[in-house]
Order: C-alpha cells, then structure tokens, then sequence
C-alpha cells in the first residue's frame, strides 16, 4: 500500500438556512491510500453521499478540503473539475443511471470515451460476465445487469479512483454479492482505489479502510488486517 | 475515439420518426414554398427587367387631345419651357391689332362717307335741293365718284397716322398689362418659375392606341375593352408566350392572361370594333405586365380588359377614336426615383407650356415610374414574399421552440442520465452540443430538401401563381442568394439561437441536481394552493401547471395559426363581399364620363335619357400623413381623390342641398381609410399644379367604391373656376343611347365592380382554398407535437396512475382534457386576435394602395376558422388517446431513477 494518495481535511458542510440548517459534515479528517478499498460505513442521513460527492469534485465543502496527489480540489475552476473527474473517477450509484436508448456496450463505450486510457471495453464485457447481453437494452435488463453494466461504464474508464454510492442498495443479496465481487475484483485487477458507500455493516468485511461516520465526524477510522473475499460475506 | 453519444441520434431518429417527420415535413413545406417564391420570383423579376431591356420600354408617355405637329414634337424633345408670356402677348396683340386695324377703318370710313356726305348736302342746300330723295342720289354718286381718292388722301395724312399709332399703342399696352398680370397666377399655377428648372432631353416616339370594343364569343355584345397598339411600334414592344405577331390584316395578336380568362386561344376569332380577326399569337406587353386600363384603377381587370396587337395596316382600319398617345426615353436616364420624379416635372413643365403655345391640350401624362401596369407586378410580387417570409420566420421559432421544449423535457427525464455523465467528467459543452446535434441535423435536413424542391416544384408553383394574375414573359430560373438567406441560413440561425439558449440554460445547472432531479427553477408550482375539488379535477389542474411552458408555445401557435385561417378565410370573404355590395360601389347603374361637355359643334351634349343626371367631377391629391410609406403606387405616396359637384336634389348621391360653399361630405371610405370625422378640415392638392382647397367635413355619403368627396354643382363651379353650365358626366339609371361614343370617355356599370373581385378571385382563389387547409393542416401538425410533447413528459406518471388502476379512458380524460380545453378557449381567442390583427394589417396595406378596400369576414367564416382549427384538434386527440393507451405499465417500473 502507498502513502497518503486522497486527504480529507476537516470537512464541515451544511444544507439550509435559520431553522432549517443542518450540520451533515462538521469535520471530517481522513486518509485513502492509493490502491486501497476503502468503505464509507454510516446509517442513512449520516453524510455520506454528500461527503463522496465532494470527494468527487460534483459538490462543494463549506470549509476544509480535499487533496488527491496534492492537488486542492478547492484550487479547480469547473471547467478543471470536468477534466478531474474525467480523468481520475469512475462513478457508479445505487441508480443504474443508463442511457435507455445505447445498448449495453454503447453505454460500457460512453465511459470509455472519456479516459486517454481505457480498457478494452470487450474485456470488460467478459470481465462483467456481459458477453451475451452486450446488444440487449437497458429496459430488456435485470436490475443486477444493469447495475454490472453501470460498473462497467465506470470502470472502463481504468479509473485512479472508483466511487461508488449503495451500489447493491437495490439489489438482493445474491446479486448484491456478486457486484461486490465484480468490485473488489477491479481493485484487484487494475489496483483502483475504491471508495464504497453502505449503509450494510457486513460489507466492511471486505475493506482495507473502514470510515465509519455519525453526526457529521468520523466515529472510527480502522484499517481492517483481515479481509475476507466479498463472495465470502454474509448478511 | 468518436463520441458514443452520437449514436444515439439515429436511434432517437428510429424511434421517434413520426415526429421528426412532422417536423421535417413542415420545415420543407414552408422552407420550400418560400424559396420557391423567392426563385421564381427574382427569375420574374430578372425576365421582367430583361424585357424592358429588349423591348423598349418606355419612360413615360403622354396622350395628346389632337396630333402634334413636328414643330411641337421637337420643341418638347429639347425639353425647354415655352414662352407662354410672349405667346399671350402675341396671340393678345394679334388680336388687339386686327380689332384696332377694324375700329379704325370703320371709323375712317365712317368719317370720309360723313366728309363727302356733309358736303353734297351742303351743295345741295346751296342750290336750294330739298327732296330727300335728290340729294341721296347726288350723294350716291358723289361717293363713287370721290369715295376711293378721299379715302387714299385721308389715309396719308399725318393727322391720321398719328392717331392710328396711339390707337395701336394704347391696344398693345392694355394687352401686355393683362397678360402680365394673367402671367402671374400662370407662373404660379404651373410652378413655372421654379428656379431649378432645367430642360429635360427626351426622344418621343409615336405609340398611338385605339380602345375598341372586343367581342370574343362573336355573339354582337361587347365583352371587354381592348387597347389595340400598332405591330411595327419602335417602342413598349411585346414578349411572344405563344405563336407569332400578326402577318395580315385579319390577324391579331392578344395579351396571353386575358386570353386565359376568358376562354380563347390560338385560332379562334374575336370581333374587334365589328371586324373578324384569328387569334395568332398570345402576347405580354412589356408596359401592360398587369391589365390596368386607367393609372387609377384599384385593380387589373385581365377580363374586361385587353391589349393587342394589329398590323399597321388593320390599325389604320380601325373605326374607333385614334389616341395620340406618345411614349417617350430619356436621352440622359435618371439614375434613381428621386431624379425620375426631378425629370418627370421637368418635363411636365414643358410639355404644358409647349403643347399651350401649340394650341394642343395634354389628355394625360404618366411617368413610368408611376406606371401602375408595369410596376403593380414587381411591387406585388416584393410584397409577397416579403410577408410569406415573416411567416416562415414565425414558424421556425414555433418549430424552435417545439424542438426546444422537446429536448428540455428530454433533458428532465434523462436528468439522472446527465448527472451521471457529468459526474463521470462529461464536460457541458459536450452534452450542449449532443442535445444540439437533432433540432439542427433536422432543420438541415428541412433546408436541404426544402431548398432542392423551391428550385423545382414550388418555383413552378410560385411562378404558375404570377402567371395567373400577371401578363409575365417567360422566365428561366434565376439563382437566389436571398432566398438562401432568407431561407436556410435565417433558419439554421433561428433555430441554432433559440435551441443554444434553452439547452445551454438547462445544462447549466450543476451535475448533483441532475442526479437529485432538482432541475424546476422555483418550487412554487408544487406548493400552489388547489381549492378541494374532486381528485381528477385537482389531478388535471396540476397537469395543467406542470406544463405551462408547453401550453404557452401551443396557444403561441393558436395564434399564429388563427391569423392565417383569418387570412385565408377573409381575403375572398372581403372580395365577395365587395362584389355583393358592388350596388353600393358605383353612385347609379350607369356612370357617364364624357370627355367634354359640349361637341365639336359647341352644343351642349345632352340625352334624352329621363332618369338622366349631370355630375361634375375632377381628381385631387389627399396626402398620406398617416403613412410613413411614401412610395407607394398608384398616385406616387397621395391619395387620389375624386371630387363631385352633384346636382340640387340629386336621385343619385344624398347630400343636402343646401350645403354650404367649403363644406364638403365624404364617401365612407374615405371615413374608414384615414378616419375622418364631421368638423375635419381636409386639404385637397392639384396633382400637376402648385394648387391646394381646404374643404370641411360636413357628412357622411354611403359610398366605398373609392375615395370621394361631394358638394353641390354650385359650389363646385366656383370653387375650380368651372363655367356655370359645365360638366363631367351623367349618371343614369338605364343605358344612354343617344350620345356619340366618340364623347364618352368611360362607362362605369355594377358589371364593372364585379369584375374587378372576379379578377382577384380568380387570381387567388385556387391559391386561397390551398392555404386554407394548408393551415388546418399545419394546425393539426403543430397541435400534435405539442400534445405529444405534454404526453411524453407525463409518461412516467401515465404508466404510474395505470399501475394503480386507473382505466385508459380516465387517464384519457386526465391528460386531454386540459390540452382540449385550453385549445378551445384560446382557438376563440385568438380568432378574435387574429381577426382584429388581420384588420390593422389591411389597414396597414391599404394605406399603401390607392382606394379602400375594407376585410370583412362572414359569421360562417368566423365560426369555420374556429371550427377548422377545433377539427384539426380532434384528430390530433384521437392519436393521443391511443398513444395513452399504448404506454405500457413498466415504463415506471424499468429504469427507475
Ligand atoms: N441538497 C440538499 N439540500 C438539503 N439537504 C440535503 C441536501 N443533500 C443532502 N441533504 C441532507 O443531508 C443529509 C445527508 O444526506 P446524504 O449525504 O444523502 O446521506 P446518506 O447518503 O448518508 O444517506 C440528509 O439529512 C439530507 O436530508
Ligand atoms: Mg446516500
């Protein structure tokens, strides 16, 4: 594991005005290392999605900030910002977020459009065990499809970091399990750092780095000694 | 790489094809027909101006009462004014010097008889004579004897000269003092003085007319009147569309329209002034493009109306009155209409002064450039376009702003899509240009097409229109730069601009609120207060909120569409109309204009016509303030105004008779045209002379066939200096009979009015009828993206209200019942804008004419124009239905955001 790749540094945001104002960040610190599978573990409401959404250039800290390489990503203009996101992340959400009218592999080919150092997206298809839906469309797709195809899409893109939000969070178990061995398997394979959103306890399981959050801070920062593959968990 | 997003666009293309040809099929139709008026009208305008190149056309023309001598004819080319001072001297002198040679002649021979006369008597009396009887015989013979010697002494005696001399002298002063002061109201009358006279070089040339009957059923009753010019002309020549010139005398070539209109072609005869002639060639004058028989005609009348051409020989032939017509060129071309006007007035001096001293009478006198036959096509033809063109810009920013509403809903329903791709590092500028890529791969696929079929189809279309109302010559196609312009690259940009705002506008947002679906601008519409109605009722007005914007573009193309329906139900609405109430136009069954009140003979023409009535008449100028366009037709930017003088207890205009001199009424159309009201002083001016009358508005005459102005005969004597007993015309109510036809310069019947509308409808009528549902169709079109576009954004929530149960026709009522009710009230209410917009744009063109000409719609119309729009709604209605019953369920249940 490398050093200090991604700093969090005593991130404070906020949502609303007067009476309706809430604190959902009010200071976080922490660190990713690069390659390292990270998960951010917090009950719902707990800020999380907002905090990978910072992390990933598409929202903006009160104060505090984030640094990936050292570069301050309070230091970007928006336009800096695109070229951040579209040359270090891949995002994938709990929303499959397809483009209903490309096929599976037009949108697989969607992502890798935007890296200068893409996967061969066949592979990828093979990879996501794609390979005999690659024609088919969104709407003629299970949702754990979909959400492989969504996968796909950002990790074509052979992404610096993975970012993704309760991607299994509208699956069942079963497939829930095996997008998580597709995850952990890119981290693997192309050593991208990831960092995964939960709300599901037993996902830490699989983690290097678990965050845990409550109230807007940092409740537990562990490094986890023993990980165990995601097709050995249980919930 | 290639972005993969552009593979989404044959896709849409694919799936949503219907729409997209709807749309293609509008853009080509009004992008084609308007390219094709624009072609087929510069490759008009380019034959149009080849021909008056090659066939001469004239400068301007003026008819003379009599034949010009040569001397005439030149002191006219050299453009020089006359001197009318000396004329009058010499002509008064002249006169002077035989009356004083007269009075005193007389009085010398007066005075010798009286000489020798006292002296035989003197005599006499010395021998004592006394009878009477004696002495005459002595001073009989005394005068013979002595008359001739004593009146040679007389006549040489010093006394005698000298007092001749005073005579003459004492004459000639009185005549130089009365010219000089006549001289001076002349020089005004004329502007005569005007210090930037110059002469005017001019060539004239010979282009005599005879206005004879033409007969060309040959069943004895005249049909029209034809204006028959001379084949071997060296001016105003002809364009051949058909056969040949006359060859021999009982040949005859006509205008090609008129020809059309009224039934006959090559090989037939037609009876002119009594005589047979075979029809050999169909013909376009190249100063009569449009059948205008008098400069003042509201319209061409291609029925009642010809030209023709005869050869020399039959021309000579012919019975009725020769018009000394002479068309005349410039030697130096005026460059613009400024100096054609300088050179017109110019010229307009001497010719007024030049035909006084040549004892000739100027009949009439038209610069070409006022020349309503020759220029009425060209303009028209401008005008055309120019408002088909606003018309097609409208309904681009329509299509615009569908296409822009289209893909803002799009841009809504795929937010999450768009978020995502944002966060993934799509850059706006990407996506901008993505969602840009269909309104104007669609609108250059509506340009090109549009573009290929105005050069072919439509130019044939446009040009097949001109050719049914105007005399054109034949015409070649004609490369347009402005119709490109005009209608491909405005177009494009249109549509660029307008989508670029919207798209650019929405895709501005940030990517986190496309993920969270917070795209609304303000939330207010969420929070609106709804009273407790029943669900479906408080269901529908929510629909109805949500898609305001949608709703604002379809009652935007209501609009649009009800002015055009206005259009083109009102325009033969307006023409029937005229012609139903053509009783109304003319002041009696028969109008008279003579061209002099009394005959060759000096007696006073009269009639033995009972119901027969003397009018007075003559044409003034009424400046056009209200209109900031002065280069109108007709009178060149003034309104040409008849004025009555009408006869004490008139059966035929009512006005009273006991109207005061200066006050005046007027005809309602000149009420309805500048808005006159009672008390309104209006001033009327001369057209050639330096000359205006203020004249108060006293009544109101129900009359519209023209701009008119009525005052007793008295009144009208004394105000134009007229002689008492003078006069313009009759009117009657049977046909005159009795006066010689060389004396009547016009007939205006009822027939008359009715055909000048069958003019126009036949010139537009066809046309009109396809507008007219062009428009529905247009209508139903528009109507069906629109109705589309609110379905579409509602299919999320359509397939959701079906989950819960609701039956189709439910949701049927849910989500047509709003758009049906909003298309109804607003069908009646733009009607009512469309109408009254329709009325102030007639306004607006009729100010540019000469004479009125008011729109009027029927109740019918106005109920159709709703009614056709309402229909072309149901249909659309009907598709809706079906596509609501086509939404599957799943639509809310697969791809979930
Ligand atoms: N744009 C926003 N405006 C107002 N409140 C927000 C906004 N985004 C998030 N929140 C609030 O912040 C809190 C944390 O949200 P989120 O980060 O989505 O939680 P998690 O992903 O942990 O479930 C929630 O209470 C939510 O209501
Ligand atoms: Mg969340």
């Amino acid at each position: 594991m490398e050093t200090d790749f991604l700093k969090i540094s005593d991130l404070k945001k906020s949502f609303g005005t007067g009476e309706a104002r809430q604190e959902v960040l009010r200071g976080m610190d922490f660190t990713v290392r690069k390659g390292e599978f990270c998960v951010l573990l917090g009950p719902s409401g707990s800020g999380k999605s907002t905090l990978l959404n910072i992390i990933g250039g598409i929202d903006t800290p009160d104060s505090g900030y984030i640094s990936i390489n050292g570069d301050k990503l309070e230091d970007m203009d928006e336009k800096q910002l695109t070229i951040y996101r579209r040359k270090h992340l891949g995002y994938v959400f709990q929303m499959y977020n397809l483009i209903p009218n490309l096929n599976v592999k037009e949108n697989i080919e969607v992502g890798a459009y935007l890296s200068d150092k893409p996967l061969d997206v066949e592979e990828v298809l093979t990879t996501l065990g794609l390979q005999d839906h690659k024609y088919k469309y969104p709407n003629q797709l299970s949702g754990g499809q979909q959400q492989r195809v969504s996968i796909g899409r950002a990790v074509v893109k052979n992404p610096d970091i993975l970012m993704c939000d309760e991607p299994t969070g509208a699956l069942d178990y079963k497939t829930s399990k095996e997008i998580l061995a597709l995850i952990e398997d890119c981290n693997a394979r192309y050593g991208t750092t990831v960092i995964m959103v939960t709300h599901n306890e037993a996902i830490k399981n699989m983690a290097d780095h678990v965050v845990k959050l409550r109230d807007g801070v940092v409740r537990h920062n562990d490094i986890n000694h023993n990980k165990i593959p995601a097709s050995e968990l249980d919930w | 790489m290639r972005n993969p997003l552009v593979k989404r666009i044959p896709k849409e293309l694919a799936s949503d094809w219907h729409k997209y040809l709807v749309i293609v099929i509008f853009m080509v139709l009004m992008i084609g027909v308007i390219s094709g008026m624009y072609v087929g009208h510069d490759s008009m305008i380019a034959a149009i101006n080849r021909g008056r190149e090659e066939l001469k056309i004239e400068d301007g023309s003026f008819e003379l009462s009599e034949r010009a001598s040569e001397e005439l004819l030149e002191a006219i080319s050299s453009g020089e004014k006359a001197d009318v001072r000396q004329y009058f001297i010499d002509k008064g002198i002249s006169e002077a010097d035989k009356e004083v040679a007269k009075a005193v002649e007389d009085e010398l021979q007066k005075q010798v008889r009286t000489t020798i006369e006292d002296a035989v008597r003197e005599q006499c009396a010395a021998y004592g004579i006394t009878d009477e009887q004696m002495i005459q015989e002595q001073i009989d013979s005394a005068m013979e004897a002595q008359y001739d010697n004593a009146l040679k002494e007389a006549r040489n005696s010093e006394e005698f000269k000298e007092a001749v001399e005073d005579a003459y002298e004492e004459a000639h002063n009185a005549v130089i003092e009365e010219v000089d002061e006549k001289w001076n109201d002349i020089e005004d009358q004329y502007g005569l003085n005007d210090g930037d006279f110059h002469p005017v070089q001019i060539t004239i040339y010979e282009d005599f007319y005879h206005n004879a009957s033409e007969d060309n059923d040959n069943d004895g009753i005249e049909d029209a009147t034809v204006r028959i010019f001379r084949k071997d002309s060296e001016i105003n020549g002809a364009s051949f569309i058909d056969g040949r010139a006359p060859e021999s005398e009982s040949e005859i070539a006509i205008d090609r329209m008129h020809a059309d209109n009224v039934g006959v072609k090559i090989g037939d005869t037609i009876t002119v002034d009594g005589r047979k002639f075979e029809i050999v060639g169909l013909l376009s004058y190249v100063h009569y493009l449009t059948l205008h028989e008098n400069n003042t005609d509201l319209m061409f009348d291609a029925f009642g109306f010809d030209v023709a051409m005869l050869t020399g020989e039959a021309f000579d032939d012919l019975p009725s009155r020769l018009h000394y017509n002479y068309s005349y060129m410039y030697d130096v071309k005026p460059a613009d209409k400024i100096e054609k006007a300088d050179c017109a007035d110019n010229l307009l001096k001497s010719l007024i002064t030049q035909t006084l001293v040549y004892d000739n009478e100027i009949d009439d006198f038209l610069p070409e450039y006022l020349r309503q036959a020759s220029n009425f096509a060209p303009t028209d033809l401008e005008s055309d376009s120019a408002g088909t063109s606003i018309m097609c810009y409208i309904l681009i920013a329509v299509i615009a702003f569908i296409f822009a509403i289209t893909i803002s809903n799009t841009i809504e329903k795929e937010a999450s899509v768009i978020g995502t791709l944002r966060a993934s590092g799509y850059s706006r500028e990407e996506l901008t240009v993505h969602y840009m890529s269909m309104p104007l791969i669609v609108t250059i696929a509506g340009a090109v097409i549009g573009n290929i079929l105005g050069y072919t189809a439509f130019r044939k279309m446009a040009i097949y229109l001109y050719y049914n109302s105007y005399s054109m010559p034949e015409c070649g196609i004609e490369w347009s730069p402005v119709a490109l312009v005009k209608t491909t690259i405005i177009p494009l940009l249109l549509m660029f601009f307008i989508n670029l705002f919207i798209i650019a506008r929405k895709l501005q947002l940030s990517p986190l609120k496309f993920l969270r679906h917070d795209l609304a601008k303000n939330r207010r519409s969420k929070a609106r207060r709804i009273p407790a109605w029943s669900f479906l009722r408080r269901f529908r007005i929510r629909i109805l909120f949500q898609n305001m914007p949608n709703y604002a573009v379809l009652i935007f193309g209501v609009i649009f569409i009800e002015l055009m329906l206005c259009f083109a139900f009102g325009l033969p609405d307006s023409l029937n109309h005229y012609g139903d109430r053509a009783a109304d136009m003319v002041f009696a069954d028969y109008q008279y204009m003579l061209m002099r009140y009394k005959d060759e003979d000096g007696n006073i023409i009269e009639t033995s016509e009972p119901t027969a009535e003397r009018f007075s008449s003559t044409s003034l100028l009424y400046p056009k303030t209200r209109s900031s366009v002065i280069d109108g037709m007709g009178s060149g930017g003034d309104e040409s105004v008849t004025v009555y003088g009408i006869a004490d207890d008139s059966t035929y205009v009512d006005i009273p008779g006991d109207l005061a001199s200066g006050n005046v009424y007027v005809s309602s159309a000149f009420v309805s045209k500048f808005g006159l009201k009672n008390g309104d002083v209006i001033t009327l001016h001369e057209e050639y002379e330096n000359k205006s009358y203020e004249f108060t508005v006293a009544g109101i005459t129900d009359y519209d066939g023209g701009i008119a102005v009525f005052m007793n005969n008295g009144s009208f004597a004394e105000v134009f200096d007229k002689k008492a007993d003078g006069f313009s015309g009759y009117f009657s109510r049977n046909e005159i009979t009795d006066i010689d036809a060389q004396d009547i310069a016009v007939v205006i019947t009822t027939k008359d009015i009715t055909k000048i509308t069958n003019q126009l409808m036949h010139s537009m009528g066809g046309f009109m009828d396809i507008f007219k549902y062009t428009m529905v169709v247009l209508a139903a079109a528009l109507i069906y993206l629109l109705a589309k576009i609110i379905i579409e954004r509602n299919e999320h929530s359509i397939s959701m209200v079906k989950i819960l149960g609701f039956k189709n026709s439910e949701i049927g009522s849910l989500y047509i019942t709003p758009t049906a009710v909003i298309v109804t009230v607003f069908s009646v209410i733009s009607f009512v804008v469309g109408y009254f917009l329709m009325i102030w744009i007639f306004q607006a063109v009729m100010m540019q004419m000469d004479g009125y000409f008011a729109f009027y719609m029927t109740p019918v119309s106005m109920v159709l124009s709703v009614v056709y729009l309402l229909i072309g709604y149901a249909f659309v209605s009907v598709i809706d239905f079906i596509r609501i019953k086509k939404i599957p369920m799943d639509v809310a249940l697969k791809n979930v955001e």
